[in-house]
């Protein structure tokens, strides 16, 4: 290292070489490493922003939040109830006394579910009106009965239980704000009770009937009837709810002929879709997106086997052959052009049998034989077999003829085929409620489902929907912040900010008991969280790992990092150690 | 000075532990007890092309044949092949493809939907099957469209090795590949549970990094095993099958729709003088016992049904009250199989690892190096203070030299 300092003309004794110098030490070489060093780590910034990628930026405490609040705390609903007695007594017992008793048998009967998701908030409010012939007293402030409704309706005489329920419905009937459930017990002369519940959102008790009694029919319906839709339990399983990811269903409905030498059956779908299905599909317009297709196929047998009975004259397949009914190698059902990646089909199949099998009928492992001749598999869809009437003839033709199902045949056929939708959405598809104390019996609706029974959907597929969606956003923030160098485009981030915004509106619509609108927009938020997590640009085989990035880099930065590092600290020490040596020199002058 | 040879040390072990990518473990809760089985998916993969690899899709062909057989339809299975061996100039026999030199069976004869073909069976989108990250204009035919209630039988062959798997002679899928997917599938729930079977040489290894519950695997041979083919058809040229799909088509060969047998049963035919290597499977993250679990869970097609009772009278116009007369026994018949065998489970670990051969010192020492680092869970940690201490070794080196 070249130093410039004076070569001493005498060795002079207080000149010490090592200690001391006298000139002030150059800061040449500091400057320049320096420099190096700064220019170095200017580019710093330069190299960072040029391997940057774009991550658009997700509200991931949101989503966290979000997701416990789902799971911590079940989505409850509050429901409004009500009570109508009729020709009974106002002197034995007073209206609140009646609510009381009613609230108190709802919790005895709700104890047993114990607040499940979807289900109607515990606190609820039972506004009791008694009706008689002098005057209507009632509890609770808003009244919406017409006193002396029923004097008109004469209950003596047989009514059919339609026209009571539209009166019923008409007097009801408010459009204005939440909706209520409504029980109207009236007391006749007539020894049986009969318990109906109709396809609005009212039932009534009629007979001799006394007020305990009648309290008790009157929780039972309120509670396993009206919040849960029909049984006991009030959650529906996740394979009760055939609903596609993207909030659609495909209805495929499929025409089989066995074996089309002995007969050729066709239908005429049109109708039945105009006239019967799309009042059912307008029904189910808040759950899901519906669409439709049919289609008839032919040279179709199933891959079970049936055998004769003679008692019975038919061939007999029993409960245990149902599994392997469907024969899926012959059967092509999934045809569907119109179904998207993520939507549901249900597949209805008629199944004609050929001749060699016909009568065929279902034998119910009590001995009975199905008055159906069908049965579901849960995600899947229903099957009904239809024996012909050309069955019976024994005929041989050689050229078979084609033929076509009947109106009769084809309204028959879909009322099975809507006991099996019913099913397959977790209700029951027969009339009648059993429980503890009676037997109630349930009105069916030309649009398939009753109004209650809508609700009942409703408030479950709204709790099923934001908790997948929690999930389903929760599972996406985990991975995102997982793979810190993997590219979130800006369309996930506006449709997982979207879906936020649905799931808060589910929130809110479902605080204030809209159950059709909670319903629409928890799908919404399920559609718009799936399709952010499916988004096909986030695979993380495309993107280099964070080690990757520092394994490539590295090799051209470190080791001159390292270098112009150690140049500059050799530089600083050189320095701080020559004006050490300069400054003794000063000292010792002085 | 010494605080300035101190500060680089800190940067430098900052700029190595910032650069670590940290995984995350936590994975959703999912309730798998109380979900119905509801359907089967098959997805069989073969990952090799060029024709004397014919063994590999001949295995696939026949594990697809199977279970076709047992019930699966074809829009419930995807099948990812190179299929290139039918049509192969080489092929002496066009349009067929045998698994057995008595040529009884032709796998390539007639239903066989091939879903991914060529050049398309590829890591990516194998991994899209497995995760349904597709692009909107995919066909519903090449998606995998289970649901929670789905049990999914995942099969691979090919040429494998330690943890990875090579797909098309030109990319590999890693263990880690795969453990990360199954995890994305099983949060997603795709699933209610899998069964891999892998067929390739050293194929336990492919799934060593697995932790989502629900999951069964069982690979054809062990770390540092091969697995071998069955027999060399001389008419064709080439290997026909390989020893782990061989036996367990014999098996399932003797199975029709009915019956059922169990898992067990169907993991203890393996003999591991017969297959030359130790078929090992999985069960820790397996709840249910293998007894009980009967192989047309997975192999064959199950249909939960439940009997229709009535029709919904809503169309007619009198309401009829006789239906207060329906007998109410008639409602919801489930039809399940269940198999109950109090047998002991068995392993099939019966192989003893030991260095017979090792006389040679140095080969000795390396066994037992390796042995000991075999034995080391953290061994990204060691990576790093590694890394840590070449660095503070070049840094010192470069300083002092100077």
């Amino acid at each position: 290292m070249a130093e410039i300092s004076e070569a001493p003309s005498t060795l002079d004794p207080d000149f010490d070489q090592e200690n001391m110098r006298k000139s002030k030490p150059g800061l040449k070489r500091l400057t320049l490493s320096l420099a190096v060093l700064f220019s170095f780590l200017l580019g710093l910034p330069f190299l960072l922003k040029s391997i940057e990628i774009y991550r658009s930026p997700l509200p991931f405490r949101e989503i966290d939040d979000l997701s416990t609040a789902f799971e911590s705390s079940p989505i409850l609903f509050p429901c409004h109830f009500r009570a109508v007695f009729v020709n009974f007594d106002p002197n034995s017992y007073t209206a609140d006394q009646l609510s009381i008793s009613v609230q108190a048998h709802m919790a005895k009967f709700a104890a047993k579910n114990s607040l499940a998701c979807g289900t109607c908030a515990s606190n609820v409010t039972v506004s009791v009106t008694l009706d008689s012939n002098s005057n209507c007293i009632s509890n609770g402030n808003n009244v919406d009965w017409k006193c002396g409704a029923l004097n008109e309706f004469k209950f003596a005489e047989k009514h059919e239980d339609g026209l009571l329920d539209e009166y019923l419905a008409s007097l009801c009937d408010n459009n204005s704000g939440a909706k209520v459930y409504t029980v109207v017990v009236v007391k006749t002369e007539q020894e049986e009770v009969r318990a109906v519940v109709g396809k609005y959102r009212h039932a009534w008790i009629m007979g001799r009937i006394f007020e305990e009694e009648a309290i008790e029919k009157i929780a039972e319906i309120f509670v396993n009837v009206f919040v849960n839709g029909g049984k006991e339990e009030g959650l529906i399983h996740g394979e009760f709810m055939p609903l596609g990811a993207d909030g659609r269903i495909v209805l495929s409905f499929n025409l089989l002929n066995a074996d089309p030498h002995n007969w050729i059956y066709d239908w005429d779908f049109q109708e039945i879709d105009e006239n019967l299905l799309s009042p059912v599909i307008d029904a189910l317009k808040p759950l899901a997106d519906v669409s439709v297709e049919s289609q008839v196929l032919y040279h179709t047998p199933k891959s079970s086997f049936s055998f004769w009975d003679d008692r019975l004259d038919s061939y007999i397949f029993s409960t245990k052959d149902l599994p392997f009914f469907v024969n899926s190698n012959e059967w092509h059902l999934d045809t569907s052009v119109a179904a998207g990646g993520l939507s549901k089909i249900l597949q209805f199949v008629v199944y004609v049998p050929s001749a060699k099998e016909c009568p065929l009928q279902l034998q119910l492992p009590n001995g009975e034989i199905s008055t159906t001749n069908g049965f579901i598999s849960p995600m899947w869809g229903g099957i009904v077999v239809w024996n012909p009437s050309a069955c019976l003839m024994d005929s041989k033709i050689k050229h078979p003829l084609r033929y076509k199902i009947s109106s009769e045949d084809s309204r028959k056929l879909f009322e099975v085929f809507m006991g099996q939708l019913r099913q397959l959405f977790g209700l029951k598809s027969d009339g009648l409620f059993v429980g503890a104390s009676g037997t109630s019996i349930l009105l069916a609706s030309e649009r398939g489902f009753s109004e209650w029974e809508l609700d009942v959907l409703s408030r479950q597929h709204s709790c099923f929907n934001l908790l997948q969606c929690g999930t389903t956003l929760g599972s996406l923030s985990r991975l995102v912040q997982s793979l810190p160098r993997m590219i979130i485009m800006d369309d996930i981030g506006k449709q997982v900010k979207y879906s936020l915004e649905a799931a808060r509106l589910t929130l809110s619509n479902a605080s204030l008991g809209i159950y059709d609108a909670s319903a629409e927009s928890s799908r919404q938020a399920r559609l718009l969280a799936e399709d952010a997590f499916y988004h096909p640009s986030m695979m993380s085989v495309s993107y280099y790992s964070f080690e990757h990035c520092f394994a490539v880099y590295s090799p051209f930065f470190l080791p001159v990092l390292l270098h112009v590092l150690l140049a500059v600290l050799r530089e600083w020490k050189r320095y701080k150690q020559e004006s050490k040596k300069y400054y003794a020199w000063k000292a010792k002058v002085k | 000075m010494d605080s300035s040879f101190k500060s680089t040390t800190l940067i430098s072990i900052f700029l190595l532990f910032f650069c670590n990518a940290i995984p995350s473990i936590a994975f959703g809760s999912s309730s798998t007890a109380t979900t119905m089985h509801t359907n089967n998916w098959a997805v069989l993969v073969c990952t090799s092309r060029f024709w004397f690899n014919y063994r590999h899709m001949a295995n696939t062909l026949s594990l697809y044949r199977t279970v076709k057989r047992l019930g699966i339809p074809d829009e419930r299975i995807i099948l990812m092949l190179a299929d290139d061996m039918a049509c192969n100039a080489r092929n002496k026999y066009p349009a067929q493809v045998f698994n057995n030199e008595n040529h009884r069976l032709n796998l390539y004869g007639d239903n066989v939907e091939v879903d991914y073909r060529g050049y398309e069976v590829t890591v990516e989108n194998f991994l899209r099957v497995l995760t349904g990250r597709h692009e909107t204009a995919v066909p519903r035919s090449k998606r995998l469209l289970s649901d929670e209630g789905s049990h999914i039988l995942l099969y691979m062959t090919g040429h494998g090795g330690d943890e990875f798997l090579k797909f098309q002679d030109s990319e590999e899928l890693q263990s880690h590949d795969l453990a990360d997917a199954v995890k994305q599938m099983k949060e997603k729930r795709r699933f209610k549970e899998l069964l891999i079977m892998v067929d390739t040489c050293q194929a336990s290894t492919l799934f060593s990094q697995l932790q989502s519950p629900g999951v069964l695997a069982i690979g054809s041979s062990m770390k540092g095993e091969n697995s071998y083919s069955h027999h060399l058809d001389s008419d064709v040229g080439v290997s026909v099958v390989d020893r782990f799909t061989f036996y367990t088509l014999a098996f399932f060969e003797r199975l029709n729709m009915y019956d059922n047998a169990s898992l067990s049963s169907l993991f203890n035919s393996y003999n591991s003088n017969l297959l030359m290597s130790t078929a090992y499977y999985r069960t820790d993250l397996y709840g249910r016992l293998l007894e009980e679990v009967p192989v047309t869970n997975f192999f064959g097609s199950v249909m939960e049904t439940i009997h229709t009772d009535s029709p919904y009278r809503a169309f007619s116009v009198k309401y009829s009250k006789s239906k207060a007369e329906i007998s109410l026994d008639q409602s919801d018949e489930v039809e399940q199989r269940r198999l109950k065998i109090s047998d002991v489970p068995q392993e099939l670990i019966d192989s003893n690892i030991t260095d017979k051969h090792a006389t040679c010192p140095v080969t000795r020492i390396w066994n037992a190096i390796l042995g000991r680092i075999e034995m080391m869970k953290e061994l990204d940690s060691l990576v790093n203070y590694g890394l840590i201490l070449m660095f503070l070794i070049v840094t010192g080196s470069s300083w002092f030299s100077s």
